[in-house]
């Protein structure tokens, strides 16, 4: 005969597993992490007071000075390649106004290489482009050339990595 | 400052840090090509890393440097130029900059750069091997 404390344990584990389901347990645990662990993950989240604007579309103010197709529709981001592409370490550096802190970004347009081209969202704003025979300041190269995976050229990216004023 | 650092400002909607405007001045006009390191492409963009140190000390060097066509034709002014020159070999070398090292002025820049520099590979191959038979 067991203890007081075993059969009160076990009178409620009993009680518990009766009105209780099996799966209710992973339904919660699920709840709980859904509810407050995704938030937490890498991912695009669209506007932010500080960062206006949707990534995906050629207006958004870090694509001032991009030509090309926006990464954010092949599968990566404004910062990050599509899967099986690399970026070209060489590429065009501008600065883009950001609306909502007045500052000017130093924006690096590196393009990704690897596969032929994505064929979404085409973004040819241009902006202080410069014709070729400017060359420090003209962005119609192919920057892949400088990659290590050849000239074959899938999209842009649009990475901040400064501030400039 | 690193990508994920100016990124992380804005996420958290923090006041942006500007970059020094000699460090702005090379991102904007050296760095698409030299990278942020001044590594360069092999084979493509020639690394400033090593070349700088041993280059900034001699005349013929320092002459090399200011009309090396992505210096001389950039649109930067003549000061700027000197600033943006002297931050590379004082913040990019591979070595410890010389302690006889001098600045670049806009006056030496404004002397050198106004002559076009044509033999541009074979003159920086040239003034290497005379710098390494020195030694």
């Amino acid at each position: 005969m067991g203890s007081p404390i075993d059969a009160i344990v076990e009178r409620m584990a009993r009680g518990l597993a009766r009105r209780v389901s099996r799966r209710s347990f992973l339904g919660n645990i699920g709840a709980l992490l859904f509810s407050t662990g995704m938030p937490l993950l890498p991912v695009a989240r669209g506007a932010s007071p500080a960062d206006p604007g949707d990534p995906q579309t050629c207006e958004y103010w870090r694509h001032c000075a991009i030509d090309g197709f926006l990464c954010a529709c092949c599968g990566g981001s404004t910062h990050s390649c599509p899967p099986g592409t690399e970026p070209s370490a060489i590429t065009w550096v501008g600065t883009c106004h950001n609306p909502a802190d007045g500052h000017d970004y130093i924006v690096s347009y590196n393009d990704c290489c690897g596969k032929s081209q994505c064929g979404r969202c085409l973004c040819n704003r241009n902006e202080d482009d410069k014709p070729l025979y400017i060359p420090f300041k003209s962005n119609d190269y192919n920057w892949c050339a400088g990659s290590k995976v050849g000239i074959a050229y899938h999209c842009s990216t649009a990475r901040i990595v400064g501030v400039a004023k | 400052m690193s990508y994920s650092a100016v990124a992380m400002q804005l996420r958290a909607a923090q006041p942006a840090e500007l970059t020094p405007p000699v460090r702005a001045s090379y991102m904007l006009n050296c760095m698409g090509c030299h990278l942020a390191d001044g590594s360069g492409a092999a084979g493509k963009v020639p690394s400033v890393r090593d070349s700088l140190p041993i280059l900034s000390r001699s005349t013929a060097g320092r002459r090399y440097l200011v009309q090396v066509p992505g210096a001389a034709l950039s649109p930067l002014s003549d000061l700027e130029l000197a600033q943006v020159l002297s931050w590379m070999v004082r913040n990019l070398s591979t070595q410890p900059v010389s302690p006889a090292f001098t600045d670049f002025t806009a006056a030496e820049v404004a002397g050198y750069r106004r002559s076009p520099l044509v033999s541009v590979s074979e003159t920086r191959a040239r003034l290497l091997a005379a710098a390494s038979d020195s030694h």
